[in-house]
Formats: structure tokens, sequence, C-alpha cells
């Protein structure tokens, strides 16, 4: 009862619209952490007294990032309050983004404000992020993620020396889309604003941004809150969402990339042939589509001759839904869990990855004392798990809440991609969950038998060099 | 079709407004006020401020900017005190004799990261590390003296300014609280203690200075013909956090060994199939003390804040 008020304070549209979202599109792995699921639950319970959300407009994830004075919030609510003007968002007050509650999703306490609005054009998820390990460890766990970025600086002050870091963690996390809105004008004149405008460029372009081509708008988010002075209040407002509706291209969608099926189970129906059951994890599956079944250390090509939800045909299944393929001339015996069904020629089996680890605390459920290199520790992504071996290329040793690049080797190679989440568990403790950043090419057979040496093995070999 | 053609139009549009701007931005570059901006790193409403105090001249504007950073800092530093500052790093620097652990903390992350703050960490624990060797008394076979935010301030750093100025300046010029929180000065007396030191993360080539998130020093006794172990435990102490030593004789190992809090029973973090104890024995190692700080930690309301500078001499500005 405790989790059902807790979920029911949390429940605003924009966390709503998150979790269904990830209901329809399925972009996460299977293994989800069990705590997503009473929140998924207790949301269709509440349908219908819920507003429901409609999906009539592209959506896009963009955030706020600069120093702490520089009207972040402020802005975000004059977003908010320009928008409702037209029907188009609901005004939210400075607090209510300030003082955002410490949101509680999938286990992992995530430390953002989020906040939803619509242009003419797109829908929007509006982030604000506090720090840089808070971010990295919501782009890591998939919670709250950005495909474009507005950068804030006040034009009082200008560039402030950790403007640099600012744009330093957009680039780590892969924003290649920035759009600058310069605030405060109304406190500064025309010549202040030029020479801001001139540093960001400069700094745009140092950091590897296009500087001279990246949008910049000059206003006030407080006179646009206060509804005074239109031309640099509301107006400027209008014109940077208008920037951000062209400058920040749609992402696409998982419907649109090449179907991909995690295998789940493998039936073998009389009369019928083999049927392999599993989400469809994006894409589109159509009956009589070419096909590749890879994993555990095989490469099939076979062709769905059906497929079928809840025993009924179905002309052609998208992306999160739940189907069974009926795959031609294949036995039973040759499909496991944990291969994956692709289109052909768009996955491969890998065992050798860098990827970007959030290691959970120990109030996340995750372990009290940190690790060193040469942990074996068992990895689930998809619906495959394999033994690992970490090596960390740049610490000594990863402490609990923190995050990490880790180099992972598989015994056996299976199918990953970049961008394909996991979990990393030793024993019965989850210890981390990450997003694969790099696939190197795959182990020597002699790189292979090393991973399972002990210590000493390894120690001795150091010592012959 | 009609998506491609708007993006042309963008793409023609932006190239016009370019052509247009770009003489503005350099009629700006070549301004005054950009110059000293650029020249001096002062916020842009100071500079501008500046300029017009002394007629457009900038040697002058420059010399009133440089006199007033201070007062400013000052000024800044008191607005923001009240503000909740717990990120920011935990630096060590030590001898075989001596060790200073200093924890410096700021209000964002991203502040952290900046090498304004990396400078002014070296600085405090330089400040720190002096002091250990110059001002503590020999007493037993180690000293330690446990600095509070206010002590550390009043701690000269070279050439001869106070921390606390120093603080107030950096706070001018990032525009986020700061504070320096505590420090820890030890000193060994005897010639067989040995100081060692260790921050998470460590730096790639293992110096004696170094700043991270979590940080500790050691002082251990070891026989000088065995190899040196001191760093290797001082590593342990900051991943495994032990509370206290632990005395076999009187207390008990937890039963379950992860909850282990007793720094002799916990499993060696390097190798889990021996206790802290058994390491110890096998390089003839005796632990005299440790200490341990976490960035963070530190309860705010219990510190005290910045050290209030008096406000009639400062000239306010923002």
């Amino acid at each position: 009862m405790a989790s059902i008020s807790f979920v029911k304070s949390l429940v605003n549209p924009a966390l709503k619209l998150v979790l269904k979202q990830s209901h329809c599109s399925h972009i996460r792995n299977t293994t989800l952490l069990p705590g997503l699921t009473p929140l998924s639950i207790v949301l269709q319970r509440h349908y219908a007294e819920k507003q429901v959300f409609e999906r009539t407009k592209p959506h896009c994830n963009v955030g706020t990032i600069g120093h702490v004075d520089h009207g972040k919030t402020t802005l975000t609510a004059a977003i908010t309050k320009v928008l409702s003007d037209l029907n188009l968002a609901q005004k939210k007050g400075y607090a209510d983004i300030d003082n955002a509650p410490e949101e509680k999703a999938r286990g992992i306490t995530i430390n953002v404000a989020h906040v939803e609005y619509q242009t003419e054009q797109r829908h929007y998820g509006h982030t604000d992020c506090p720090g840089h390990a808070d971010y990295i460890k919501n782009m890591i766990t998939g919670t709250a993620q950005m495909d474009g970025a507005i950068l804030v600086v006040a034009a009082t002050d200008g560039v402030m020396p950790q403007t640099r870091e600012h744009l330093v963690l957009a680039k780590q996390i892969g924003i290649e889309h920035v759009v600058v809105f310069i605030n405060k004008v109304d406190a500064a004149d025309q010549e202040m604003v030029e020479l801001v405008e001139m540093e960001i460029r400069e700094l745009m372009s140092e950091m590897g941004y296009d500087g001279d081509k990246i949008p910049v708008i000059k206003g006030s988010a407080l006179c646009a809150l206060e509804g005074k002075s239109p031309e640099i209040g509301a107006d400027a407002i209008t014109k940077l969402l208008q920037e951000v509706d062209t400058f920040i291209p749609t992402p696409v969608r998982e419907l649109d990339k090449p179907f991909l099926m995690p295998v789940e189970s493998v039936h073998s129906i009389p009369g019928r042939g083999t049927v392999i059951t599993g989400r469809l994890y994006r894409g589109v599956l159509k009956k009589g589509t070419e096909c590749e079944i890879v994993g555990h250390g095989k490469v099939m090509k076979t062709t769905v001759t059906g497929v079928e939800m809840f025993h009924k045909t179905l002309e052609e299944a998208q992306a999160g839904d739940q189907l069974g393929a009926l795959v031609r001339s294949i036995k039973r015996e040759q499909i496991r869990r944990g291969m994956v069904m692709a289109k052909p020629g768009t996955t491969k089996a890998h065992d050798n990855l860098e990827a970007a680890v959030y290691i959970l605390s120990k109030e996340e459920g995750g372990r009290a004392k940190p690790f060193t290199s040469y942990i074996q520790l068992q990895m689930f992504s998809m619906t495959w798990d394999c033994a690992s071996q970490v090596t960390i290329p740049d610490k000594e040793m990863i402490m609990p809440g923190e995050d990490a690049t880790l180099h992972l080797r598989l015994l056996k190679p299976m199918v990953c991609m970049t961008g394909q989440r996991f979990t990393l568990r030793l024993g019965d403790i989850t210890l981390g969950t990450g997003v694969i950043t790099k696939i190197n090419n795959n182990l020597s057979e002699e790189e292979r038998l090393k991973l399972l040496e002990g210590k000493k093995a390894r120690e001795k070999a150091a010592a012959k060099k | 079709m009609k998506l491609r053609a708007k993006a042309y139009t963008k793409m023609i549009f932006q190239l016009v407004r370019r052509l247009h701007t770009s003489p503005v931005c350099r009629a700006a570059e070549s301004s005054l006020l950009a110059k000293l901006r650029k020249k001096t790193g002062y916020t842009i409403a100071n500079c501008k401020k500046a300029l017009e105090m002394h007629n457009n001249d900038s040697d002058k504007a420059e010399a009133w900017l440089n006199e007033q950073a201070q007062a400013m800092g000052w000024a800044k530093a008191t607005k923001l005190a009240g503000r909740t500052a717990l990120q920011g790093l935990v630096a060590v620097k030590f001898d075989k004799g001596h060790g200073a652990l200093v924890e410096l903390n700021c209000e964002t992350d991203f502040v952290a990261k900046n090498d304004k703050f990396h400078k002014m960490m070296e600085d405090a624990t330089l400040a720190a590390f002096k002091f250990a060797h110059t001002h503590l008394q020999a007493k037993g076979p180690i000293t330690k003296m446990e600095l509070d935010s206010e002590q550390l301030g009043n701690l000269q750093a070279e050439g001869g300014k106070k921390l606390s100025e120093t603080l107030a300046l950096f706070i001018g010029t990032v525009g986020e609280n700061a504070v320096l929180r505590r420090a820890e000065c030890w000193k060994a007396n005897q010639n067989e203690v040995k100081i060692t030191a260790y921050t998470h993360p460590a730096p790639a080539t293992p110096g004696d200075y170094s700043a991270g998130k979590y940080g500790a020093l050691l002082a251990y006794k070891q026989p000088n013909d065995l190899q040196d172990f001191g760093r290797q435990l001082c590593q342990h102490i900051v991943g495994c956090a032990p509370v206290k030593i632990g005395d076999k004789e009187k207390d008990k190992p937890a039963k379950n060994s992860d909850d282990e809090t007793c720094l002799i029973f916990q499993e060696y973090l390097l190798d889990p199939s021996y206790t802290v104890e058994e390491v110890m024995e096998q390089n003839k190692l005796e632990i005299i003390d440790y200490v341990r700080f976490s960035c963070g930690e530190a309860v705010e309301s219990n510190m005290p804040g910045v050290e209030k500078q008096p406000l009639d001499t400062v000239q306010t500005l923002q």
C-alpha cells in the first residue's frame, strides 16, 4: 500500500508519458529491475481517473544546462507560461520545478525535474539536471535522455569558468545539438549581449560544436514569466522554441529501425514447425521476412512463415508486441533462449566490449564494498546472460554510487550493439547497470583462455614480462 | 520534399544571418569591454562598470577591478554563504613524516571539475601541509590536529594571503558557494612511524599530492626491509570505510562479513580470501591510526559557514 500511495503522489503527466513510452516502443532490455512492474500496474489502474496522453506529435527530449544562477529554472517556467497561453502546456511555477521530488524509478534514485509541453510541431519532455554525476547516471540507467539541450547563459555574467564543464558533459552524453539562450538581457546592454554571444560561439567552436551555426537567442525569462516587455520576454521564448523545433532533429523511432527480437523461448508445434516467442525489441515484423538467428556462437538464416499474437495470426507485428514467429526448416533444438532473431546482417555476436556503467550504492540495492579489476560478474542483457571479466581502465577501484568506464570480456560471444543496456550481477546482488559504448575486436582463442586464469597466474605472467 | 525545402530555407537564412551578424561581432571584439573582459575574466557587468567609472581608461579600469576583486569576492561569498555546498574534492599531501587531508566543497560537481577549483584545492592542501611541518608539537608517536572551516581559512597560503581570502576570490569568479570544510594535519614524531595517504580516484602516477572524492591518511609501523604495504592498506581504508581499527580481544567479528566495520576483521579488498589482520601479519605492519574523509559526508548544519567579513568596507556590485 505504501508503494501505491507513493506512486500516486508521483504520477505526473511527464512520468506517465515516460512510462507509457517505455511500454510501447520497447527500447529497454527485458531484464528490467522488478521495481518497474508495480509502477505500471498501478498506472493502469488509474487510467480511468487520469487524462489520457494522446500521441499526435513526434516526441523529443530536451534539457537545460548552465550555471546555477543563470536562470535555468526561470526559463523552464517561462516556457510553460508562454505555451500555456497557447494552451499547449500546463503552467508550472518556479517552485514546482525547483523542488521537484526525488523521483525513484527502477530502484535508482534520480534527482531531476521533469516537465512536459508541446509546440505546434512537437511534444517535449523537459529535464533539468543539477549535476554532472546525476546526469551521467541518468544517461546510463536510461531514465532521462536528452536529444538536444538548451544552454542558458546570463548576459550579466557571460561565460563562466564552469560553462566549459557543462559542454564537456553535453559532449560526453552524446548531445550534438545545443541551442543557446542568453538570459537576463533586461539587465544588460547591447554591447554586453553581443560580447556574450561572441564568447559563447568561440567556446562552442573550441569544444567541437559548430559555433558559427548554433542558434543563439537573446531574451529575459523573467520578463516572459512576469508578462513584461514582450520583445525580450514572450517573443524571445517563442523564438527559442522555434529554433529548438528546427535545430534539434526528431529522434529515430524504434519502429523505423531494422527489426530485432530476443528469443525468450522456443516451441515445437506438431504439423506446423518451430515457433520462437519473444517481444519485438524494435522494428516491424511481417510474414515472409528473411531473418537471421544469432547467438551462442551460431548464425542461422531462415524465413518467418507466420506471425502470431495471442494465438491469432497477425499481418504485421510492431516493436513492443509479444509474439510468436513460425520459422522455416529449423529444429527446436537448434535455437536457445538468449539468441536473437533479426534482419540479416544487422546484428553480430561480440565478446569484447566497453561500457559506461553506474554502480549501485548500498541504499539502492548494491554492495557496500568497492570492486577492483578482474572481478568476474554475470552480465544480463535482453534474454541472455553470460559470465564476464571486468577490468577498469582508468581507476584502481570503483566505489558504490559511482559511474565508470569498464572493459567487459565475455566468456562466449553474445549479440551486442552499442547503446544496448545491461545489468551486472554478482551472486544475488545487482551490482550495477550500464550501456554499451564501444565494441572492440573479438577475443582470440588465447585471450579467451586467459579469462579463466586466476590471480596467481596473472601475477606470474606479469612478473615474466 | 517540403521538409527538405524547409531545411534549405533555414540554411540560407542562417547563412544570411551569419553574414549579417559577423561584422557586428568583429566590432565588439575590438571594443574595450571585450578586451578588458578577455584580459581579466571578471564578469561582464563588472567590466562594464569599471570602464564607466574610469572614462573608458582600460588601464585604470583594470587596476580598479583587481583592487575590487577581493571585496567583490567577499560580497559574493557573504551573499552565497547559506547555500548548501556538498560537492567538491578531498585532497591529500604527504611525505614520510607528515600528512595533510583537506576537504573543499562547492555547490555543483561541474565546478569541482574546473581547473580553478583544482588550483584552490592544491593551495589549501599545501597550506595545511606546511602547517603540519611548522606548528605541530611533538607528543606520543604522532601528533594530530583537526582544523575546522574557520581555522583552515586562517592558514596562510603561498604569497602570504589567507586561505579564506583566496576562497572569496574564487567564489567571486565562479559565482557559486564554496566552503573550506575541514582538514586533518598529522606529524610523526618517531622515525619508525610512517605516514601515507590515498585518494579515490587515484592519479595514474602515484605522487605525494592527489585529490578525489574520498581520501584517507594512515600512520603505521613496518620494518624497512619489507616491501612497503601502507598504500595498499590505505586504499583498503578508502574503499571499505572501516569505522575503527578494532581490538582482537574486545571486538568480535560481525556475522555477515559485508557488514564488518572493524578494520582488522574486514576482508582485504585486493584479495578477499584474506582478512586485513592476516595481510597485516604477513607484512609485519602495525597500524597506529587512520582517518578517512568522504566528500560531502559532514553534516552541513553542524559546520560553521564561511568566515564573515565586515561588510562596510565592501562595495557591492551585484
